[in-house]
């Protein structure tokens, strides 16, 4: 049963590959002959017996669904390659009968063949890797961060990214694709670094493109944000919104409009994410600790107390307050006019 | 004459084991009118959407000793949306480009249709239709592919919309009599959205209908998305459909007027797809709040007289009760902090306000674009009268300038805060019986409540939780390691009630452990 649900597998990752060969796939078809010494033969015969219907006679693969094999040495070791190898991967079928020489073989094939050090990717072209990179972003960027890169439903704009920005060949993309943003509810993805490095050239070739467009961007500028007027911020500020209750612009606020800009003011503004609560938990024999709420749901409670050690306890067992001034932020959501927002926000530009 | 004699026992037993052979896997028109209790045969269970259960194996009172009986795992980074399918002892469910049949009993799979597809989003998907041995997959790329239920070998794949121009799939198709009846996504690209139907033993197209005019037409909309399974009144043979917001999305400027019928609730007729009436949720849209979520429809007395009655609670943070012979308002009321509204015309429609549309220096707007809720079903518990939703109460910014153009998104809009609250709405006055806290941002789970008197649900933090359908106090719960992202469902096999739901990339069994279900086996009716 199982053999046949490989086949099936096999059958299809057969199609794929025959679609893509017509995509002139990336390879590494201009990696100098010498590379393969003669002691890989062996190894290079069992990769085309077993890897390469799948993994391309060139080790190219074929994304989104099976990865390369180049360069694989930067990110597997012989241990891990040989599990893989033995158990399968995702959709890659298990072949745990090849063993003893012929697997030993395999190993050094695909891992002393990358010692030459030519990075795989570096053969292809900026606008060959976008390419690639384009169709990895459709299928899994594209509903948050837009189509085009510039923002969809509830990701933000990548062209105007300050992390892509930053960025070299996915170094940064890359980090926050492999770890996602949690608290942004972006998932973790699970790519390759060859991967990654098609994405990040997809996103650059974007972010040029946008770069181009004069007059036409899309996206909030800080000039937009230049309707309001100060005085009444002020006014605001200090009365109707109670926002002097907690902050003050010599103390905590002061310099805020050197520390953000723009829209990023603005939505620190409305709702400071990430801002701190505190909690004081009392146990059953009246010990009372606080510190700074780390988790709560409805069964756990728990708190990092001033030396960062972590507690927790079951709601049911102790008594507990949390102290959040960040709720008087959602308290102000169903009282303000836009006005007072567009005022606020010209009075808090002020303090610089 | 003794063989004779034999033929006829041969046949008698024939007669006896027939039913028994031939019901596995051959899911009839009547079974979906009245499914057994052994059985979810469509996306919602049954065609009222309301997705309750008469079982009551579990109950609250026993509750607390729920267990697990088994896991799935899919090993897949998508996480599972779906709705799974349950016939004859296996499930059926979904992920983008996978499609799994698992023995019902043990968790340990049957067969899995494996089909990679480059094009087209793969941000969910939510399962399958069936009738008689055939399953119906929509694709990221879509196509509708009928799978043989056996061993998910492809008996037909049609292509029904096209990728290249913006579209995708996510829905679960309807099944109804000898329609197979799917719908698309696409708000990327200024499209027509619309229902297709299909024959489901040759794939042959029957009727389509368009949610808005062709493309070009001037001061026209497009959109209109149908990518939420509806539900279906044999009686009055009507089917009901939600559908998603106009293109350009927030910048209403070249659509002008209610742009029906997107955000809307239509009543189709299901064998020609000729539109009966439609109710527009949400005119002249400019904030991405697709009315697509489930119309639920519920026959039994409103303000005293017995109605046959259709129930949303829309993304734009309004609870409608519609009479759904003709469509016509019974009841308009938020269940949330909504603020985009100037009130309600006399249809029963919330009238946008002109000043919260997206503009250059942004709007503040409740509820954001994820909306008051989403796709996740909600639940209609019949004894209460509750309407249970999980929903999202929520602020954010819209913007949009000149440049930002008519094609498209058209425009920007930011999430500023938000909570998951599970709510049970009072269907005859909109007013909220209980809300239960499930966390920061959302949780997004869908709702599933039983004869017991049970709902199941999950909260944001990863905690399947069974509440106490009158008050909303949490009787059980146990914590999966990932939200739920599908709406539960429930089924009782070999006596025992099972309760499935999904977290993350993997699938859970709950059921009662033998001791405590004994007393109780059920007889397979309801």
């Amino acid at each position: 049963m199982r053999r046949f649900r490989n086949l099936a597998l096999l059958a299809a990752v057969i199609a794929c590959l025959a679609l893509a060969t017509r995509q002139t796939p990336i390879h590494a078809a201009s990696r100098p002959a010498t590379v393969q010494a003669a002691d890989d033969t062996a190894g290079a015969k069992v990769y085309a017996d077993n890897c390469a219907i799948c993994h391309g006679e060139q080790r190219e693969g074929n994304l989104p669904t099976v990865p390369p094999l180049t360069g694989i040495a930067h990110q597997l070791n012989a241990g891990q390659l040989t599990a893989i190898t033995h158990d399968g991967k995702g959709a890659m079928p298990g072949n745990p009968d090849l063993k003893g020489d012929e697997l030993a073989a395999l190993l050094h094939f695909l891992l002393a063949a990358d010692e030459s050090g030519a990075a795989p990717a570096a053969t292809a072209s900026p606008a060959q890797l976008a390419e690639k990179g384009a169709t990895l972003f459709q299928q899994n960027c594209a509903f948050c961060h837009g189509r085009d890169t510039m923002g969809g439903e509830s990701g933000p704009d990548l062209t105007q990214s300050k992390i892509v920005a930053a960025d070299v060949n996915g170094d940064k993309i890359g980090e926050v694709v492999h770890a996602g943003r949690p608290a942004k509810k972006m998932p973790a993805f699970n790519f390759s670094n060859a991967e990654i490095e098609t994405l990040a050239a997809y996103i650059h070739a974007q972010e040029a493109a946008a770069r181009t467009r004069k007059g036409d961007r899309r996206g909030v500028a800080v000039a937009d944000l230049q309707t309001g007027d100060a005085a009444a911020g002020l006014q605001y500020f200090s009365g109707a919104g109670g926002c002097a209750r907690c902050h003050s612009a010599t103390g905590d606020l002061a310099g805020v409009a050197n520390r953000y800009q723009g829209l990023a003011l603005e939505r620190r503004m409305l709702y400071p994410e990430g801002a701190k609560s505190k909690v004081t938990v009392t146990l059953p024999g009246g010990q009372k600790l606080t510190g700074t709420l780390a988790y709560l749901d409805e069964f756990t409670v728990a708190l990092r107390d001033a030396g960062g050690v972590y507690h927790s306890w079951q709601t049911s067992r102790v008594k507990f307050s949390v102290d959040a001034p960040v709720e008087a932020h959602v308290d102000l959501f169903g009282k303000y006019t836009d006005a007072d927002i567009h005022n606020l926000m010209a009075y808090l530009q002020t303090l610089r | 004459m003794k063989l004779q004699h034999h033929s006829l026992i041969f046949a008698l037993a024939a007669l006896f084991i027939a039913p028994a052979m031939t019901r596995a896997q051959n899911l009839t028109s009547a079974d979906l009118l009245k499914p057994s209790a052994d059985t979810w045969p469509t996306y919602h269970g049954d065609y009222s959407g309301r997705r309750h259960s008469a079982l009551h194996q579990i109950t609250p009172q026993n509750v607390a000793n729920l267990s697990l009986a088994w896991a799935f795992q899919t090993r897949q980074d998508n996480e599972i949306k779906a709705s799974p399918l349950l016939v004859d002892g296996i499930l059926y469910f979904t992920v983008p480009d996978h499609t799994w049949a698992v023995d019902a009993r043990s968790g340990h799979e049957v067969w899995h249709y494996d089909r990679p597809s480059i094009k087209g989003l793969h941000i969910g998907h939510r399962g399958l239709g069936m009738y008689k041995d055939l399953l119906f997959l929509t694709t990221p790329d879509c196509h509708l592919i009928a799978l043989n239920a056996k061993d998910g070998a492809v008996r037909w794949d049609q292509v029904y919309a096209d990728v290249d121009q913006g579209y995708w799939a996510t829905m679960a198709p309807l099944v109804v009599r000898n329609h197979v009846i799917a719908g698309v996504s696409g708000d990327f690209d200024n499209l027509v959205g619309y229902l297709r139907s299909f024959d489901p033993e040759t794939g042959a197209v029957q009727w389509q209908w368009n949610s808005s005019p062709p493309a070009g037409t001037p001061n026209a909309t497009t959109g209109g998305m149908t990518w939420i399974t509806g539900t279906y009144d044999p009686e009055l043979n009507l089917i009901y459909w939600g559908t998603g917001n106009p293109t350009p999305v927030l910048n209403g400027a070249t659509r002008p007027g209610d742009d029906a019928y997107t955000c809307s609730i239509v009543a189709l007729n299901p064998d020609t797809g000729e539109l009966v009436w439609g109710f527009v949720a949400s005119p002249h849209d400019t904030h991405d709040w697709d009315a697509v979520e489930v119309p639920v429809l519920v026959d039994a007395d409103f303000h005293g007289k017995p109605r046959k009655m259709l129930m949303q609670a829309s993304r734009n943070g309004y609870f409608f009760v519609l009479d759904r012979t003709n469509g016509k308002s019974l009841l308009t009321t938020p269940y949330g902090p909504v603020n985009w509204a100037m009130g309600i015309d006399k249809l029963g429609r919330p009238i946008p306000d002109p000043a919260k549309e997206p503009a250059p220096d942004g709007r503040l707007i409740a509820p954001d674009e994820g909306g008051l809720t989403n796709f996740r079903s909600p639940s209609f518990d019949p004894k209460t009268g509750l309407f249970i939703v999980d929903a999202h109460p929520s602020y954010s910014i819209y913007f949009s300038k000149p440049a930002d153009g008519t094609y498209g998104w058209s425009g920007a809009d930011y999430d500023l805060w938000g909570k998951g609250v599970i709510e049970a709405i009072d269907y005859q006055t909109g007013k909220l019986r209980w809300s239960h806290y499930v966390g920061p941002d959302s949780a997004g789970a869908g709702v599933l409540t039983t004869d017991s008197g049970l709902t199941f649900t999950g909260d944001a933090f990863g905690n399947v939780l069974a509440l106490d359908t009158a008050t909303g106090k949490t009787l059980w719960h146990a914590a999966t390691g990932a939200s739920m992202e599908n709406p539960p469902i429930t089924y009782v096999l070999d006596g025992r009630q099972y309760v499935l739901t999904g977290s993350g990339s993997m699938l859970f069994a709950w059921r009662l452990p033998d001791t405590a279900a004994a007393p109780a086996r059920i007889a397979l009716k309801h």
